[in-house]
C-alpha cells in the first residue's frame, strides 16, 4: 500500500516521537540509577519521557489536519475516538473498583501506553470494518 | 445512502485504483463509499458526478 505525503509525514513524526521516547526512558533511568540529579533538575529529568508522548498525541491530531483524504480521515478519528472510549471505560471501572479496594491501585501513568495499545486494538477493528 | 458507483466505474472498464486515481483519493476511500460504509462529503459527492458526467442524483439515491 502507497502512503500519501500525509501518511508519510505522520509516520515520520510518529517514528521520530517513539524514538525519542525510548532514548529519553533509557537516559532518564540510567542517570536516576547512577547519579540521580538534585533539586528541581529531579523534576524536570522525571518528566523528560513524557514529552515525546505528548508529541505522539501532538502528531496524531495534527495528521487529522493534513490528511485531505475525507476517508482515511474518518477512519483516523473513529480510532481515536474508540480508543479514548475503552480507556475512559476501564479507568471509570477499575476506578470503581479501586475505590472499593478490590482491585490493587495503579499508577495513572499506565494510563497512557494503555490508550496506546487501545488504540492499535481499535485501529485493528475499524481496519476490519471498512475492508 | 445507496450508489450506483461500482456499476458506473465497472460499465467505463475502470478499476477501484482508476477511478481513485482520477479522484485524487486512496482506494480505501474508494472501496468504502461502494459498499455503502461511508458516504461522501457534499463536495466529493460533485467531484464522483464531475468524473462520470452524470448529476449527483443520478450516482446517489435515498436507501
Amino acid at each position: 500500500m502507497t502512503m500519501n505525503v500525509a501518511q508519510r509525514r505522520y509516520a515520520f513524526r510518529f517514528l521520530s516521537m517513539m524514538t525519542l521516547y525510548t532514548v529519553s526512558v533509557v537516559w532518564v533511568g540510567w542517570t536516576f540509577g547512577t547519579n540521580p540529579p538534585a533539586g528541581q533538575a529531579k523534576y524536570f529529568l522525571a518528566a523528560l519521557p513524557a514529552l515525546p508522548i505528548i508529541g505522539v498525541l501532538f502528531v496524531l491530531g495534527r495528521y487529522l489536519f493534513e490528511e485531505a483524504d475525507e476517508f482515511l480521515r474518518h477512519r483516523h478519528m473513529v480510532s481515536l475516538l474508540l480508543a479514548t472510549g475503552i480507556m475512559l471505560s476501564f479507568c471509570a471501572t477499575w476506578g470503581f473498583l479501586e475505590l472499593f479496594g478490590l482491585v490493587p491501585q495503579i499508577g495513572v501513568f499506565h494510563i497512557s501506553w494503555g490508550f496506546f495499545a487501545g488504540w492499535g486494538f481499535a485501529s485493528a477493528l475499524v481496519g476490519l470494518f471498512y475492508r | 445512502m445507496k450508489n450506483s458507483l461500482k456499476d458506473l466505474r465497472a460499465a467505463r472498464g475502470w478499476t477501484q485504483a482508476d477511478l481513485a486515481a482520477r479522484l485524487e483519493i486512496s482506494r480505501q476511500s474508494v472501496i468504502a463509499i461502494e459498499t455503502g460504509k461511508f458516504d461522501p462529503s457534499l463536495p466529493l459527492a460533485f467531484r464522483i458526478a464531475d468524473v462520470f458526467g452524470f448529476p449527483i442524483e443520478k450516482i446517489f439515491h435515498r436507501d
